[in-house]
């Protein structure tokens, strides 16, 4: 089957779907002003990489075994929107395919035939992982609506029927498949919550209300990402959906509910980590840019700032890198970065992100966010008025000071950029989630041997000073 | 004193505005900057009857707390009006340059008091200064332009000030200009929803207020008008006189946003039953000890409340300033707090029609409750706070403003250090070294 193009994309979203947005049936979401920006994003990615060939595929679905590879994906990732990166939950299905088959191999053989399809079709799914959960102490089967986890309502002979909910479901109304997994470890007991299975969008029974980080208005010009960049997020119910067998790839298996979440975690993670130098880069050069402009590049109080968000971004480099140079590769050969340096980065940007969004704030100034819009400009009463007032020093002119202020604003001070600062901190985990697991996957016992040596303490000899890292 | 009514019809006096590149020609109508009009416009029908306390200048601790509640409860204009009733009592600081500029003044904030106008505090220079240009015999005339005058298309009079000392001699003027004088153009700005339905926007769709970029293309200021023309020794002091009521509030309204945080937090977690989970409570309490040193500094500034030259009694700018700094450097560590207490929903809750919609409605309320006593609806209500607030245009607009305004961070530390007191702390230093003076 060969590649879908931009149009053929287009044309297989209307097939019956159940979105609503703002309270209104979407009967076709390329022609709702709201989600229209959204489609466009994704039919611009299938024209990008459209290929004839009917092997060829989107390198979403490349799973990579080698650093080459990943830098492969990586580049080939950041060309394309966002849907491109929630199609991994393909990747986290075949990452846990082979420990899935040992308990029953059909489930293997049901994932590779789902991913292969997906692939050959070129199709895009979803990560639907986040249930609505409830009281969040409680056991999914402790809560006073059994339906606050997903979970199987009917087993047939041929599929099972599930009822639920499933929240934040990124780029949900705009893909084919909504991939369904458990979104914490179950316990024995508790066999209909442990069910993974992919579920068409059209599929009767699922509605999908949305809300998107599209801005809204007439002309949108002066949301110069967001206008473009922008993606629909689903909540999903599911009203007694009939799963066909051939779609269920956990029933009941109560062991391995968590470790397909696990597995998608890692590639959240990795996902975040991989472009955090470039887009702290890009911070810096925003920061500067705008010192530029209101021509406060030399002041010491300004250097400093700069100084600050500089070391920001190479350490976020930095974790990326060492990520990849102690990456693993798995028995099928599946290379994936070392998670402990995804975590740690993670959590280390995550944690500082909002100091240098304040950084960025205090050299913009307040007209970041009572800046003229593009309309102003091209209003004729004002238009000239606008071009002197703004100014603009160190060689640019005051347009170019008005399109570096939208960007900004945009990116960091309007929704795209709340739904970016709640999305980063909060996607494959929160800041909780990332301590733990960097403390899961740090060497205590190594460190505290060293410790040991260097105190002379536990059976250990008091080695030199100097080879416990005192400098002399 | 007039009402709510009255005042919208004293707005449709051909004032020249422009918002999103077209001319608004009532701004009363607007569906954007109706918005701010009728927040406004609340807060006159509030006093209709009586003069509006805002008028009044505190003479003593317990007017200024009620002057500090008159400011908190009324729209964002409030405080600059006041502003100008302040600077009217440092009107002598202005004769010494020349006798007429503080009569002029307390001529024109006796004018707006009885007329019950609105005024904005027209600071921040754009680009292109404010300065005279030509000099007549019965007035000045200004050109150049102000950013960020709040709440400009909505009052009455702009009341320019010099941003600060200046070596041009011609850049320090002081004047009032009615918002409709020839020449004056507002470019302005809202953050008022533009969804049609703006019911999840339960903050910005009543509490937006509007702010422009003045034009003033060769405005002519009759004398009467003219507070200072030229007098560059004078032009530092105004600008801090005009805001004190706006730094006061800033910091007011900052003591009670740090406990609609604190609430907000434990409320969402109490939904989400996550109340007794160690790493939520921390993170509570970092909110707690933040929200509880914003209300400490700010009943400091107002325990150390200071009586200035003009009998005018204002809460102590050292505190003002070193509250502020505090406040606002850990403003987006704690609204990063509370996103992670919250959950995704902050963003994806979906909006009061979807749960209006008999197709989803029942759905919604299904799944956004959390257990017996959580209905969908109320944790639907906290959830479009939070994003409203924090992570909305709104949001972001309220963050930025906040934290740049009087200069942004490094100004207000360096604020803080310029008004400490600090002769104690340096005796203090030498008696603990020894050193005998």
């Amino acid at each position: 089957m060969p590649m879908m193009t931009g149009d053929q994309y287009r044309a297989s979203l209307v097939d019956g779907r159940r979105c609503y947005i703002d309270g209104e049936l979407v009967d076709d979401p390329a022609s709702h002003p709201l989600l229209a920006s959204a489609v466009t994003s994704v039919a611009a990615t299938y024209d990008r990489f459209y290929d004839p060939d009917p092997q060829a595929f989107h390198p979403m679905y490349l799973v990579p075994r080698s650093s080459e590879d990943m830098q492969r994906r990586v580049e080939a990732m950041g060309h394309s929107d966002i849907t491109a990166g929630t199609t991994a939950a393909c990747m986290a299905l075949v990452e846990v395919a082979p420990a899935l088959g040992k308990l029953r191999p059909e489930y293997r053989d049901r994932i590779y035939e789902f991913v292969e399809a997906c692939k050959a079709a070129d199709l895009r799914c979803s990560e639907a992982i986040t249930d609505a959960k409830g009281h969040r102490r409680r056991r999914p089967s402790q809560q006073d609506d059994p339906d606050f986890y997903v979970r199987i309502v009917d087993r047939q002979r041929d599929g099972i029927v599930i009822s639920g909910s499933k929240m934040h479901i990124t780029g949900a109304p705009l893909v084919h498949e909504q991939v369904v997994l458990p979104t914490k470890s179950m316990k024995p007991g508790e066999e209909d919550y442990a069910v993974a299975c992919s579920v068409p969008t059209n599929a009767e029974g699922l509605t999908i209300v949305n809300t998107t980080n599209a801005p809204r208005g007439d002309d949108t010009r002066h949301f110069p990402i967001s206008h473009r960049t922008n993606m629909p997020e689903g909540l999903l119910i599911f009203d007694n959906v009939f799963v066909p067998n051939e779609r269920v790839f956990l029933d009941g298996e109560t062991s391995h509910a968590a470790s397909l979440a696990h597995a998608l975690g890692l590639w959240e993670r990795t996902n975040a980590v991989a472009y955090s130098g470039s887009s702290a880069d890009r911070l810096v050069g925003l920061a500067a840019l705008l010192a530029e402009m209101s021509g406060a590049s030399d002041r010491a109080d300004i250097r400093d700032l700069l100084s600050e968000m500089a070391i920001f971004a190479t350490m976020c480099r930095a974790g990326w890198e060492a990520a990849m140079k102690n990456a693993t590769v798995n028995e099928d050969g599946t290379l994936s970065p070392a998670s402990i340096y995804i975590s740690a980065s993670k959590y280390y940007n995550a944690e500082l992100h909002g100091k240098m969004i304040d950084i960025l704030h205090d050299i913009a100034g307040a007209l970041l966010v009572t800046a003229p819009t593009v309309a102003d400009w091209e209003n004729e009463e004002i238009g000239a008025d606008i071009r002197e007032q703004l100014g603009g020093q160190g060689g640019y002119s005051a347009e170019e000071r008005l399109k570096l202020l939208h960007y900004v604003r945009d990116l960091t001070a309007d929704t795209y950029g709340g739904w970016i600062a709640v999305t980063e901190s909060l996607a494959g985990g929160g800041q909780y989630a990332q301590r733990l697991v960097t403390l899961r996957h740090y060497d205590l016992n190594e460190a505290k041997r060293l410790a040991k040596r260097a105190v002379g303490i536990g059976g250990e000899l008091a080695e030199a000073p100097q080879a416990a890292g005192v400098v002399v | 004193m007039i009402s709510g009514d009255q005042y919208r019809i004293s707005l449709r006096d051909g004032r020249a505005v422009w918002l999103d590149g077209e001319r608004v020609h009532d701004v009363t109508t607007h569906p954007l900057l109706r918005k701010s009009v009728d927040w406004v416009a609340s807060s006159y029908d509030d006093h209709v009857g009586s003069e509006h306390p805002m008028y009044r200048v505190p003479r003593s601790r317990d007017e200024l707390r009620e002057q500090m509640d008159v400011l908190l409860s009324s729209d964002r204009t409030a405080a600059t009006t006041a502003g100008c009733m302040a600077l009217a009592t440092a009107a002598d600081q202005l004769a010494a340059a020349n006798a007429a500029y503080g009569a002029r003044l307390e001529r024109f904030a006796t004018e707006c008091r009885n007329r019950d106008l609105r005024v904005a505090a027209a600071i921040d220079d754009t680009a292109k200064p404010v300065r005279i240009v030509d000099r007549r015999a019965d007035g000045i005339v200004i050109a150049g332009g102000k950013q960020h005058v709040v709440g400009a298309p909505v009052v009455h009079e702009l009341l320019v000030v010099p941003s600060g000392r200046s070596e041009d001699d011609d850049a320090a003027v002081a004047c009032a200009v009615p918002v409709d004088s020839p020449g004056a153009r507002l470019i302005a700005s809202t953050t008022a929803p533009r969804a049609e339905d703006d019911r999840h926007h339960p903050i910005s769709r009543g509490h937006s207020i509007s702010e422009a970029i003045v034009v003033f293309d060769d405005v002519f200021v009759p004398s009467d008008r003219v507070f200072l023309a030229g007098e560059s020794a004078q032009a530092g002091a105004l600008a801090d006189t005009l805001n004190v009521w706006e730094r006061a509030r800033a910091v007011a309204d900052q003591a009670d946003r740090a406990e609609l945080i604190m609430g907000l937090a434990q409320t969402i977690s109490e939904m989400n039953g996550i109340l007794d989970v160690t790493h939520v409570r921390d993170k509570l309490a970092a909110i707690a000890v933040w929200a509880k040193m914003c209300r400490a500094g700010w009943e400091a500034a107002l325990a150390n409340a200071k009586v200035t030259s003009g009998g005018m009694v204002a809460p102590d700018d050292s505190y003002l300033y070193a509250t502020k700094s505090y406040g606002g450097q850990l403003y987006s560590e704690m609204t990063h707090r509370l996103h992670d207490v919250a959950g995704g929903l902050v963003i994806t809750c979906p909006t009061i029609a979807d749960l209006d919609n008999p197709a989803t409605g029942d759905y919604l309320r299904k799944y956004l409750r959390t257990m017996e006593g959580v209905s969908g609806e109320d944790r639907m209500r906290i959830f479009h706070i939070i994003r409203d607030l924090t992570a909305d245009t709104y949001g972001g607009w309220d963050k930025v403003t906040n934290q740049v305004v009087g200069g942004g961070m490094h100004f207000q530390q360096m604020a803080t250090l310029d008004s400490f007191d600090m002769a104690p702390a340096r005796d203090r230093a030498r008696a603990a070294a020894g050193i005998i003076s």
